[in-house]
């Protein structure tokens, strides 16, 4: 189904140009535009000034789970849930425009975003599926990002339960380091 | 400080909040929405309003905006201060986003 409104294909161009600048990968932007593939590519080489990286997207469930990138899409699900429900905004929308307020909280308060546009619109559709929940944890009332069906009565999040290695990754000893 | 001086800035807060509110909504709505934490409903009254009405709602001796922690939210915050600042911050964020927004009472 071709669309042949002019205006409804400028509309759709700036969609896809937002979305290349967030990091989007090709395929996603198959799927949220109704532009050809040729289109996507010329338009993707114009933006970035490189060719879309190729490959598999990373459709796994289980990235979502560990330590700081579950830290992270609970806040972007947080971000996205609080949209959807209260302004009013669906679909490729509401992901530009909360992608983009997860971003500006995560440049604010945690240094480097762990979770990409591609990540993040995944991460919707696992919930679509309902292959993927939040949670409340015990000790703050936060909402976090669950499998579903997981067993989570008593539940209790990464940041007030971080587990014992959490964090001490190779990059933040070179950063301490560099810092003493 | 005295109460004249209480009013006079309670009403000056007031004015600059609805103001910097205003212009939010009219930036970016729902960007606005989520920072706000109000629900569409709202957002579109405050924008709505003229000057002349902002200043009346402004002059009162109340402020119009309020803390949007519940106290287990800002214990945590206070708490988390020493272990780690920068994930505190995240943790208020998740735990802000978990709230439910400011609706008008019908």
């Amino acid at each position: 189904m071709r669309n042949k409104s002019v205006v409804n294909e400028a509309r759709e161009i700036q969609i896809a140009v937002d979305l290349i600048e967030l990091g989007a990968r090709l395929q996603l932007l198959q799927e949220e535009t109704a532009l050809s593939r040729e289109r996507l590519l010329r338009l993707y080489k114009e933006v970035k000034g490189e060719s879309p990286s190729k490959g598999m997207l990373p459709y796994s469930t289980d990235w979502f789970m560990s330590w700081l990138p579950n830290i992270h899409s609970s806040l972007f699900m947080g971000v996205h849930q609080y949209l959807v429900k209260n302004a009013g905004v669906s679909g490729v929308e509401a992901l530009i425009k909360s992608y983009r307020l997860y971003l500006e909280q995560v440049r604010i308060s945690m240094g480097e975003p762990e979770l990409s546009i591609t990540r993040a619109w995944f991460l919707i559709r696992f919930f679509d599926a309902k292959m993927m929940q939040m949670t409340e944890c015990k000790e703050c009332g936060g909402q976090f990002v669950v499998h579903t069906n997981e067993l989570c009565a008593e539940y209790s999040c990464g940041i007030c339960r971080p587990p014992s290695r959490a964090g001490k990754t190779r990059k933040a000893a070179q950063a301490e380091a560099q810092l003493a | 400080m005295n109460t004249q001086q209480v009013h006079e800035e309670i009403k000056e807060t007031n004015l600059s909040y609805m103001l910097l509110a205003q212009q939010m909504i009219r930036d970016d709505k729902p960007a606005a929405i989520f920072r706000l934490g109000v629900s569409e409903e709202l957002a579109d009254l405050i924008v709505g309003l003229s000057p002349a009405q902002l200043l009346k709602m402004a002059s009162s001796n109340m402020l119009l905006c309020r803390f949007r922690f519940d106290e287990r939210l800002l214990l945590n915050l206070i708490t988390d201060y020493n272990k780690d600042r920068m994930m505190s911050q995240a943790h208020a964020a998740i735990l802000m986003a978990g709230q439910p927004a400011e609706v008008m009472a019908i």
